[in-house]
């Protein structure tokens, strides 16, 4: 019952919050002492960023070590990881073209080379690398051992982007939301809104989720299906 | 502003076309 109303009230949830963030971010909310209306973007970006890095990265990630996990092993948490992925590949791809068109007008550049940049670009390579080695292989479980390591191994670069701007000087700016003694940074309805913008995110992309992974149920069915048609055949032809 | 624009329409933009992606990959599947 709960799981049903849950899996109804998603969709317009979702379309609810992405529509306030949308309203609030760019209607709304005053602009910002330092960057006036470019900073908007802290309703899109950051959120976008979140998803990308923490959320579907951590999904695909955690479902990998399930995976290789014997104990938990299944190709239902390959299935997750892979439409995880799938999903993340989008969300850095978003998160990186964001970022630079808040770079340009704020650092005067598209792009830099520049710690917190650079590694989650190279985020995306991996995560590319995966949905690549994933069609290299048709054998399912050599196929999902195989990008389960590759995702574990991708992994490691999650906490290089989070402390990189600690770690090394970088253009990119440092914690927005919250400052070093864990002090908010945001207030007001600026703040509700990023929280809106972040929930409203989220939600998509379980939404996102949801569909990619019955998408790949669907595929997965007609391939079996496929397989047993062209079996049946075989034997009729070796039956003549 | 552009610039707010242009980050609003790609972010919002690109996700909505990745839905229509998974529904057109799905609609070819079931065929």
């Amino acid at each position: 019952m709960i799981k049903q109303l849950s899996q109804r009230l998603l969709g317009p949830v979702t379309l609810i919050l992405l529509a306030l963030t949308l309203w609030l971010g760019l209607w709304v909310t005053p602009s910002f002492k330092v960057q006036g209306n470019l900073a908007r973007l802290v309703y899109v970006h950051p959120a976008v960023a979140w998803v990308a890095i923490y959320v579907s990265f951590g999904t695909a990630t955690i479902a990998s070590a399930l995976y290789l996990w014997r104990r938990t092993r299944s190709m239902l948490v390959d299935r997750i990881a892979h439409c995880a992925m799938e999903v993340s590949v989008v969300f850095i791809i978003l998160t990186l073209i964001t970022g630079s068109i808040w770079g340009r007008p704020a650092w005067g550049v598209w792009w830099a080379w520049d710690a917190r940049l650079t590694s989650t670009a190279v985020l995306g390579v991996f995560a590319l690398a995966y949905l690549a080695l994933r069609r290299a292989n048709d054998d399912p479980e050599l196929r999902a051992r195989r990008s389960a390591v590759l995702a574990l191994l991708a992994a490691v670069n999650v906490p290089i982007i989070q402390f990189s701007v600690q770690w090394w000087k970088t253009l990119h700016q440092g914690a927005t939301v919250f400052s070093t003694d864990h002090g908010l940074k945001i207030h007001g309805l600026q703040a509700w809104t990023l929280l809106i913008s972040f929930l409203g995110f989220t939600m998509l992309y379980f939404w996102l989720l949801r569909a990619r992974y019955r998408l790949e149920v669907l595929r997965d069915e007609r391939y079996r299906a496929s397989l047993e048609e062209a079996l049946v055949q075989r034997r009729r032809e070796g039956v003549r | 502003m552009s610039y707010v624009a242009a980050g609003y329409s790609f972010a919002f933009g690109g996700l909505a076309l990745y839905a229509l992606s998974i529904w057109w990959r799905g609609r070819r599947a079931r065929r």
